[in-house]
């Protein structure tokens, strides 16, 4: 088992086109440090100093860790983690 | 929202087959022909959607769209023809409305929305379904949904994904407590099919009716990500941001 993070259509040219990649972690923050060690691009895209971008949700199952405990929010082997960036209509 | 015009009976004949949904039934029916609709824009998702309210026999739609048919519309922009190439996007949207329902009145804007702009439209409005590309306009939209405690039907899409949420202003967030800032790199033009903002769009169009019409759930405080790329529909939870600058002290 592992944690898996779901990454969006316009962010998958940084995981080598992978819609779900499998980490290990023992927090949010662990869980994309350890995403960003195998795509190292995809980092700059979620975060800006340290911080998550104001225009991506990061979320643990269906939650948004903002109303969790943000990066320090706990995870565990199962838990599924989207990055959801804001999109438009056209 | 008022309710005072009764049904005509070629409306009835029209209507009967969602009239028979037990708990919209003709008095649902009455609700829509008496509710007027904001659309921004109408192409891909909001061409969809106004075509939809429309066939369920809304009484008015304004509709916001600038600028002339170009051939890389016609993918999705269902309203649009290749006849119609080069000529007014917005009053191909309305010719094709009224062909479908001549009894709709069709408030035709050629502008898109602005801050400028949006107060007066969103007051002709009992919702709005926001279909716009750019986050500008979305903003400027919900920020007067906000003013004006307009509930407003919120739609996107990327590629093969889909994004879809009912904000109502005092039961749910707002689209900045969602997303607080503009995303840099948006562009106005990204990949999709037409089946994409045409899927999003149907979903859009049953929700604004359920709300006119006050049956059924929306979909409040959650957002559903639809991925029609493996056919995989979820929901995440949304939640009111306390110090947003939009919705926090409302």
């Amino acid at each position: 088992m592992a944690i898996r993070i779901h990454i969006p259509t316009p962010m998958r040219q940084h995981t080598d086109g992978n819609a779900v990649v499998e980490v290990s972690g023992e927090t949010i923050q662990a869980a994309l440090d350890a995403l960003g060690e195998k795509y190292p691009a995809i980092t700059q895209r979620v975060f800006d100093n340290g911080q998550v971008r104001r225009f991506i949700n990061i979320y643990l199952n269906d939650e948004d860790i903002r109303y969790l405990d943000n990066l320090e929010t706990a995870v565990k082997d199962g838990d599924e983690v989207s990055i959801i960036p804001a999109v438009a209509g056209g | 929202m008022p309710s005072e015009m009764p049904l005509t009976e070629e409306e009835r004949a029209t209507y009967e087959w969602q009239m028979w949904v037990s708990d919209f039934g003709e008095q649902g029916q009455r609700k829509l022909k008496n509710a007027s609709v904001l659309v921004s824009r109408c192409g891909g998702v909001g061409g969809t959607v106004a075509y939809y309210l429309a066939a369920a026999g809304i009484g008015r739609l304004i509709l916001a769209h600038a600028g002339n048919v170009k051939h890389s519309d016609l993918n999705r922009q269902l309203l649009m023809t290749h006849a119609g190439l080069g000529q007014s996007r917005i009053e191909s949207a309305k010719r094709r409305l009224k062909e479908l329902n001549p009894r709709l009145e069709v408030v035709a804007v050629a502008e898109n929305i602005t801050p400028a702009n949006a107060p007066r439209l969103v007051a002709q409005a009992d919702l709005i379904v926001d279909c716009a590309p750019l986050f500008d306009e979305r903003f400027a939209m919900n920020e007067q949904a906000v003013k004006q405690k307009k509930p407003m039907v919120d739609c996107a899409m990327f590629e093969l994904e889909a994004q879809l949420t009912t904000l109502v202003p005092g039961k749910t967030p707002c689209l900045r407590c969602i997303y607080p800032q503009n995303p840099p790199a948006w562009k106005r033009q990204f990949p999709v099919f037409g089946a994409v903002s045409g899927a999003v769009a149907c979903l859009a169009a049953m929700e604004a009716i359920k709300l006119l019409a006050e049956f059924g759930k929306p979909l409040l405080n959650e957002m559903l990500l639809a991925n029609l790329r493996d056919m995989t529909f979820r929901r995440v939870k949304l939640a009111k941001k306390p110090d947003c600058p939009v919705c926090g002290k409302r």
